[in-house]
């Protein structure tokens, strides 16, 4: 990945930061894609990640 | 309440020298005035933390006040348990009505919170006594950081080194007497680094035990609040007060809380402990390795059956809670990273921004990821008791700006508990090099606070770590 992609992958999702910025930003496109590149694939369609949504925690509480 | 565990004390001469345990019963009886108590640690912040810096805000009117309220109560035969009149401090990540939270940042308004957290208000029922506010690293992660309007508080051990973090304040002002207890919040060892680091007690409970309500978020599937006390008794008293279910924070657990303090019955005989040394052993310094082996070996003449296990490299549990965390702070500071970039600190700002390379299925994959890890960690609860492992790998680290980042060595030892969301408590085990202490993390199964705790308390009973006291320099002369 170029610099130049790197930067454009952070415009497209919203974050163009002044050029100040660029060798945070690209320090951090390295450390982040080390660890991505670590995460387990290949996983079953139905392999639940460890987050679960529980309605009755969403009702409203009395003071 | 009554509790053989309560210690009887006294002499008073210097009440800041105490803990809970034997303030608790001194102001029970009349005998410690919670007033002269609030006074006596508002004096010893006025002399020495100028040269620590632990507190961003100190409340001393308003201490003064709920001092004065709290004797009048006790007087009146109004007992409220062994938090009543005891001073504590927050890390200023927790909210409390009128003061403003800064999180160590620049980012935050500066206004006055509007409610307290749901742990202040624990803490308030029980009639402690709030002095202040305590330095952090940058919301809770970005730290130690010399270019936020606060510079980070020191180790009162040594103030040549910094006291860990990310509840760095809450760790040295309990290290240095300024406050018996203090809230610290833990998402991957922020409690149980700065306890490790200055001799204290930390423990970061089970993930939904205590309340995050009130508290600004670092990452909310792994966000944790504890106590940071000086003993485990101390540290089982704070829990007694505030574990709960707050039906108002969504990660609360609706379980039953026990008495921790009845847990602690000093008979360890029996109990299954794994030591996890393949953890430290090489990767620790030598006098952590022979500080956590001693300590494994004086649970094992305790009677304890300790069994060396090995677990998975701690770079799994770390790489997997960092891609966790860093898209959820991502989300977090999104809208203050595209806006205003420059209000950061640099070292939380470096962490956030990784999130924006995160894609959703990465994301979901780390939570995968994180069942894997949490199940594997958990499966050796069958077998056993509780984990013992070092508390820290390090040292406190020098209080030196040009001082390697510890996030970017990426080995922290404090994470697999944190990503299994199992409680975990740091108890010193002794002091090395510089005179900066030791610590073991004596982890359980989900819950089972009451057997952290009972393990650390039957090993803080033979040991005198806890007794020790660091001696402070005023900062005219520091």
């Amino acid at each position: 990945m170029t610099e130049d992609e790197i930067v454009l992958l952070a415009r497209q999702a919203g974050l163009n930061l002044p050029a100040e910025y660029l060798p945070e930003l690209l320090d951090a496109y390295a450390n982040v894609r080390r660890m991505i590149d670590r995460i387990p694939v290949g996983r079953p369609r139905g392999d639940e990640p460890a987050h679960i949504f529980v309605p009755g925690k969403f009702m409203p509480v009395g003071e | 309440m009554d509790h053989p565990l309560l210690a009887t004390h006294s002499d008073f001469s210097d009440p800041t020298a105490l803990g809970i345990a034997e303030l608790a019963p001194a102001i029970r009886s009349g005998a410690l005035s919670p007033v002269a108590l609030t006074e006596a640690c508002l004096a010893r912040i006025a002399r020495y933390d100028n040269a620590l810096r632990c507190f961003v805000t100190v409340t001393a009117d308003r201490a003064r006040l709920a001092a004065a309220r709290a004797e009048a109560e006790i007087k009146a035969g109004h007992y409220r348990g062994p938090l009543h009149g005891i001073p504590y401090a927050l890390k200023d990540i927790v909210d409390v009505a009128g003061v403003p939270t800064t999180a160590h940042s620049r980012l935050m308004p500066g206004t006055p919170a509007a409610a307290d957290a749901h742990v202040t208000t624990l803490l308030e029922q029980a009639g402690a006594i709030l002095l202040g506010k305590l330095g952090t690293f940058e919301f809770a992660l970005g730290g130690p950081s010399w270019d936020l309007p606060w510079p980070p508080p020191l180790n009162p051990w040594n103030t040549d080194f910094l006291p860990g973090g990310s509840s760095s304040g809450s760790g040295a002002a309990v290290a240095a007497r300024f406050v018996p207890m203090a809230i610290g919040t833990d998402t991957g060892g922020s409690v149980r680094w700065p306890a490790a680091c200055c001799g204290i007690v930390g423990l970061k409970p089970t993930y939904g035990l205590l309340s995050r309500r009130g508290v600004q978020p670092n990452t909310f599937s792994i966000d944790h609040c504890g106590p940071m006390t000086r003993t485990v008794r101390d540290c089982a008293l704070m829990l007694n007060v505030c574990a709960g279910h707050d039906p108002r924070d969504p990660g609360s657990a609706d379980e039953a809380v026990p008495d921790y303090v009845a847990a602690l019955t000093g008979d360890i005989a029996g109990l299954r402990i794994a030591l996890v040394r393949n953890w430290y052993a090489g990767e620790a310094t030598s006098e952590i390795t022979d500080g956590v082996d001693r300590a494994a070996a004086i649970l094992s003449r305790l009677g304890a059956i300790v069994e060396e296990v090995s677990l998975p490299d701690i770079g799994d549990y770390c790489d997997c809670k960092t891609l966790i965390s860093t898209s959820e702070l991502f989300t977090i500071h999104a809208a203050d990273l595209r806006t205003r970039p420059e209000a950061f600190g640099e070292k939380l700002r470096q962490r956030v921004l990784g999130g924006v390379f995160i894609r959703a299925e990465e994301y979901l994959g780390a939570l995968r990821w994180r069942n894997d890890l949490a199940r594997g960690l958990q499966a050796w609860f069958g077998r056993y008791d509780a984990l013992v492992t070092a508390g820290w790998l390090n040292t406190a680290e020098p209080a030196d700006p040009n001082h390697v980042d510890f996030f970017r060595r990426g080995r922290n030892i404090t994470m697999p508990f944190s990503l299994a969301g199992v409680p975990a408590i740091s108890v010193p085990i002794g002091f090395g090099e510089h005179n900066l202490p030791l610590a073991m993390q004596i982890a359980a199964a989900p819950f089972a606070e009451a057997t952290v705790l009972r393990v650390g308390d039957a090993y803080e009973r033979v040991s005198e770590w806890t007794t020790r006291a660091p001696i402070l320099h005023s900062g005219d002369s520091a």
